[in-house]
């Protein structure tokens, strides 16, 4: 199945194969779909869009997505404000929420240092964080970026910046995923894994 | 389709679709090539940290038929080069040589003498010797063996004597063309502006000439060293054809947002 590259749907489909983990043939099987469903139902999800696109901003706080001025957790009283756990992006922060294993409140970075593309710290949103642990109150930071060299060079870079301010400064372990068999373990995954242990 | 087996290390890995990576290696037996590591962010992933940048490691992957993008079935970490990876200034300048390779190699440019080079370049730096200095003196050695060896002997224009320019004491580096030039070229030529002392000529000609584990016995600093980063900058944009991310990625300039929505004052 192929459509000419002129069309209205063809044009639909090269937007959604734009999107991460859609391949041309999900795209034509969803352009397909979209085209059968109701047209209120189809204008739904572009509304939807445009919603997002023009209602969100970033939390004046912690840079989350939010609706308002402050996102919901930098608005809850019963969040622990003594914490500060800091993301790469809003999607890392929705997957530790969704553990309800932290009860702290976030700082979103929007993005990552890296010197492969030459990414410096005017790209990130550090300096907010600066300004939070300069008004106090704040009595660990814990840092959650990705164990890549992005999320490495972020880490080192942002451990510097904040440890003058006396707060607790740590970062979240590294090591064996739970399930795998510690001997599959790659060499880099282990020493991680023994540096990262903690005392019984 | 068939298998290769080579000695790799990774240049740069980015993500791609739902769980995948996009691997740029510059491999031994078959130089620059670019392969897919599928499901290498899943949890599970048998690649671990194999693919992390800047690792040497045991590579397998097919090829497949009209198309120039492979596919990784398995690599073996054979150095992680963990070290570079967890301080700023080596990572910067690891990231240099790898950018470097990276830009002025064409896919399937194959030369062992440029891989040992890379590799020797990031043992340096793994083993401590001053980032700054290795990535200068790295990037001389990956010129000179990628063919662009700066012109040092005679005027790179027109083969003629080279003298002294005036009160400067120097002689005038045009990276345009490549090399030294003598008064009445670099009078024509708008680039031919960079001086470059005789200390730093002779550490130009030096470099070149040791073999990559000898080269970090060369050292340079003060106002040579300013005069040798400023003029290999230079002239690496000439032949890269773009300005490559700098080594001081700290000071780099903004770009523009990925996040486009509205922002609070
Ligand atoms: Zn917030
Ligand atoms: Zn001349």
């Amino acid at each position: 199945m192929s459509v000419d590259n002129q069309g209205l749907l063809a044009q639909l489909i090269r937007e959604l194969v734009r999107l991460p983990g859609i391949g041309q043939k999900t795209a034509q099987r969803l352009a397909f779909h979209l085209l059968k469903t109701e047209r209120d139902e189809a204008l739904r999800l572009a509304e939807a869009i445009r919603a997002v696109k023009e209602g969100l901003v970033f939390c004046r706080r912690c840079r989350n997505i939010a609706e308002g001025e402050l996102c919901e957790f930098c608005r809850d009283p019963k969040r622990d404000h003594t914490k500060i756990l800091v993301v790469e992006e809003p999607s890392t922060l929705y997957a530790i929420e969704r553990t309800g294993g932290f009860r702290g409140l976030y700082h979103v970075l929007l993005g990552s240092l890296s010197p492969l593309d030459g990414i410096g710290p005017s790209d990130i949103r550090a300096q907010e964080l600066v300004d939070r642990l300069k008004d106090g109150g704040v009595q660990e930071v814990i840092l959650a970026t990705n164990p890549t060299i992005e999320g490495e060079a972020t880490a080192i870079y942002l451990t510097k910046l904040i440890k003058p301010f006396g707060a607790r400064v740590s970062r979240i372990a590294y090591g064996i995923p739970v399930g795998m068999d510690i001997e599959y373990a790659d060499e880099v995954t282990l020493i991680k894994s023994i540096e990262g242990r903690r005392d019984l | 389709m068939s298998l290769l087996k080579t000695p790799a290390i990774t240049l740069r890995s980015r993500r791609w679709g739902e769980a995948d990576r996009i691997v740029t290696f510059y491999t031994l037996r078959f130089g620059k090539l670019r392969g897919v590591a599928r499901g290498a962010r899943r949890l599970k992933s048998r690649f671990g940290s194999a693919l992390e940048p800047f690792v040497h490691c045991d590579l397998n992957l097919f090829e497949k038929a009209n198309d120039h993008l492979h596919r990784v079935t398995q690599a073996d970490i054979q150095e992680s080069f963990a070290g570079l990876r967890e301080d700023l200034e080596r990572m910067a300048s690891a990231a240099r040589l790898a950018n470097l390779v990276n830009a002025i190699t064409a896919e399937g440019d194959q030369s062992s003498r440029k891989f040992e080079t890379l590799l020797a370049g990031l043992r340096a730096l793994q083993a401590g010797h001053d980032p700054g200095l290795t990535a200068l003196l790295f990037q001389v050695k990956l010129l000179e063996l990628s063919g662009y060896q700066p012109r040092t002997d005679h005027c790179v224009t027109c083969g003629g004597e080279l003298h002294k320019t005036g009160e400067a004491k120097g002689f005038r580096f045009s990276p345009m063309a490549g090399g030294l030039v003598c008064d009445s070229c670099a009078w024509r030529r708008p680039d031919g502006g960079l001086v470059l002392s005789p200390g730093s000529v002779a550490f130009l000609q030096k470099a070149g000439q040791l073999t990559p584990e000898a080269l970090t016995r060369l050292t340079v600093a003060g106002p040579m060293r300013r005069e040798l980063d400023t003029t290999i900058e230079a002239y690496v944009t000439v032949v890269a054809g773009k300005r490559l991310p700098p080594v001081d990625f700290l000071a780099a300039e903004p770009r523009e947002p990925a996040y486009e929505a509205k922002r609070w004052p």
